[in-house]
């Protein structure tokens, strides 16, 4: 339970802080600005979504947390570190070819790490833990 | 490895909550059992056997 609240918390203030770059940073609106934006709303989707399904198992009188659901998250990470990896060389390939600034790389580099994430947990989810 | 959770399940006349509840853990993952999708820890194995009122080899079934 307390893990669901926490994600919460969190997923409101990531929330809070795209709301404050969109209404008051250097929000351009380009379609760039609009994919990261939307890249980091699936991510706080994925966040809610965990922290609901832990509430529900909560009001089911059921753990939050059991064996399997720890097996999938550690399948999933070490899959995501995995690919991860070879994502931050295609960074830095991306790095010379490009004129993009430092903090726009890493950010985008720590954007893709979340999504490998949630997707790697996806195809954990999917195919079993046996995958891998 | 396959098992046989599904049919002994039937044969007593739970619900995969039930089961879930009572062995302790979340009811996808007995989804995930009876699919096939999850190999369960001893301990877990274990549990699940012991409601059944079978030893782990007649449950689980080690291809």
């Amino acid at each position: 339970m307390k893990k669901a609240i926490i994600s919460f918390i969190v997923s409101a203030l990531v929330l809070a802080g795209l709301a404050l770059w969109a209404t008051k940073g250097r929000f351009s609106g380009n379609a760039g600005e609009i994919l990261m934006g939307a890249i980091v709303l699936v991510v706080v989707g994925f966040a809610v979504f965990l922290g609901v399904s832990r509430l529900r198992s909560g009001l089911r009188r059921e753990p939050c947390e059991d064996e399997m659901s720890r097996k999938v998250m550690t399948k999933a990470s070490s899959l995501a570190y995995y690919i991860s990896i070879y994502l931050w060389l295609f960074v830095m390939y991306i790095s010379d070819k490009t004129s993009l600034e430092a903090h726009s790389l890493v950010g985008t580099g720590i954007l893709g790490m979340a999504v490998t994430f949630v997707l790697c947990w996806l195809g954990v989810k999917a195919f079993g833990t046996k995958i891998g | 490895m396959d098992n046989r959770i599904r049919e002994l399940r039937a044969r007593l006349g739970i619900s995969q909550l039930e089961l879930a509840q009572i062995v302790g853990v979340r009811r996808e993952t007995i989804v995930f059992l009876e699919k096939g999708k999850y190999n369960p820890s001893l301990r877990l194995a274990h549990d699940v056997a012991k409601h059944f009122g079978l030893p782990i080899e007649e449950v689980f079934i080690f291809n």
